[in-house]
């Protein structure tokens, strides 16, 4: 499957090939690392639940 | 087209956010609040305990990316920072400023949840404090700028315990004062070295205001004021011998380096002749002091 477009109007008229694989690999990093900040404060904020309604005794 | 400005147009790298939150500044900052938690006469939850370290390490992080916002401009003149995410141009500064926002709004109330509203109080001063305080209004008024600033890097042992018991006693103050005091030395000895950058930039430190020659008088007295305020948690009798030793012998060891640096070869303008070697050298020292020294305070709790 060929890799997507970016979608700014420079990268479709002046970048070249490598150009745009370079900017694709960077949006992608950026997308990993909002991945692992977003799961990783889902299981905080469960994390905390667990150990909250633990000490209160309302779970166990 | 320049390589950094092709590099900007590409956008940024997810480390060029990560360096939004100054990930050298924080390591003392982690350090320092985790010390915090460990002394104090409480267990935690390890879950709550960790989280709390984590949150004031995002709030400290956060506060960096504001201040890399609202500096964006001297960070462009100085050579040291040029190269950050703003002034290169890879991060937008709106971008930044909201990066920085959310971070710490979502630091202070996941730490209210997590452990108490007293350590989120002292977490969102803490932000306020080198965001208002420091970042804006200090740092471009004033060669005293670090004296009151350092305040902010002096919270995290506060905070820490604060998470832990919930209330702020005497040791956490001492700790306070601790920091407050070892900052002014610390970034004196760098900013001799660096001056050159802020007088650049128009930033009023130290050295570009009042002169090498003032600095390091100044770096003294800080350092003489500093070794009692290290030792006041043994005399007090909240720390022990382990303690009341460490302080001691790096209290002396640091006070001989700023003697080196007060007493440095240098011109009738207190300008070195052997390119700020005792300086760069009670910078890096002062660095290893502060954790060896938080480091005994945790060793003397738990042997």
């Amino acid at each position: 499957m060929p890799e997507p477009m970016p979608r700014t109007e420079l990268a479709e008229s002046t970048w070249t090939p490598a150009e745009r694989a370079e900017f694709i690999r960077r949006r992608r990093g950026r997308n990993w690392l909002l991945l692992g900040v977003l799961a990783g404060f889902c299981l905080l904020i469960y994390a905390i639940a667990l150990v909250k309604l633990h000490e209160y005794g309302q779970m166990w | 087209m320049s390589e950094t400005a092709f590099s900007a147009e590409l956008g940024a790298t997810a480390s060029d956010w990560l360096a939004l939150l100054k990930p050298r500044v924080l390591t003392l900052v982690v350090f320092t609040g985790a010390i915090g938690l460990v002394i104090a006469p409480v267990h935690m939850n390890p879950v709550l305990a960790i989280t709390a370290i984590l949150c004031i390490t995002v709030a400290a992080g956060a506060a960096g990316a504001i201040n890399m916002w609202y500096d964006r401009d001297i960070d462009a003149i100085m050579k040291r920072t040029s190269t950050r995410p703003i002034p290169a141009g890879r991060i937008a500064p709106g971008g930044a400023l909201a990066f920085g926002v959310i971070l710490a709004v979502l630091s202070v109330l996941v730490m209210a949840m997590a452990t108490n509203l007293v350590a989120a109080a002292v977490l969102a001063i803490s932000i306020a404090f080198y965001v208002f305080i420091y970042t804006m209004w200090l740092k471009r008024l004033t060669p005293q700028n670090i004296v009151i600033g350092g305040a902010a890097g002096a919270f995290p042992p506060v905070i820490g315990w604060a998470a832990a018991t919930g209330n702020i006693t005497a040791l956490p103050i001492l700790l306070f004062a601790i920091i407050f005091f070892w900052t002014p030395p610390h970034f004196w000895a760098l900013s001799l070295y660096a001056s050159g950058d802020y007088e650049r930039a128009g930033v009023p430190m130290l050295p570009v205001v009042k002169g090498a020659r003032h600095t390091r008088i100044c770096i003294m007295v800080y350092t003489l004021i500093l070794v009692p305020v290290t030792l006041a948690p043994f005399v007090f009798g909240l720390l022990g011998r382990i303690y009341g030793v460490s302080a001691l012998v790096l209290g002396a060891l640091f006070v001989a380096y700023s003697w080196r640096v007060l007493y440095d070869a240098q011109d009738e303008r207190g300008v070195s002749l052997t390119r700020n070697a005792p300086a760069r050298a009670a910078f890096k020292y002062s660095i290893l002091y502060l954790f060896i020294l938080f480091g005994a305070c945790a060793v003397d709790r738990l042997v």
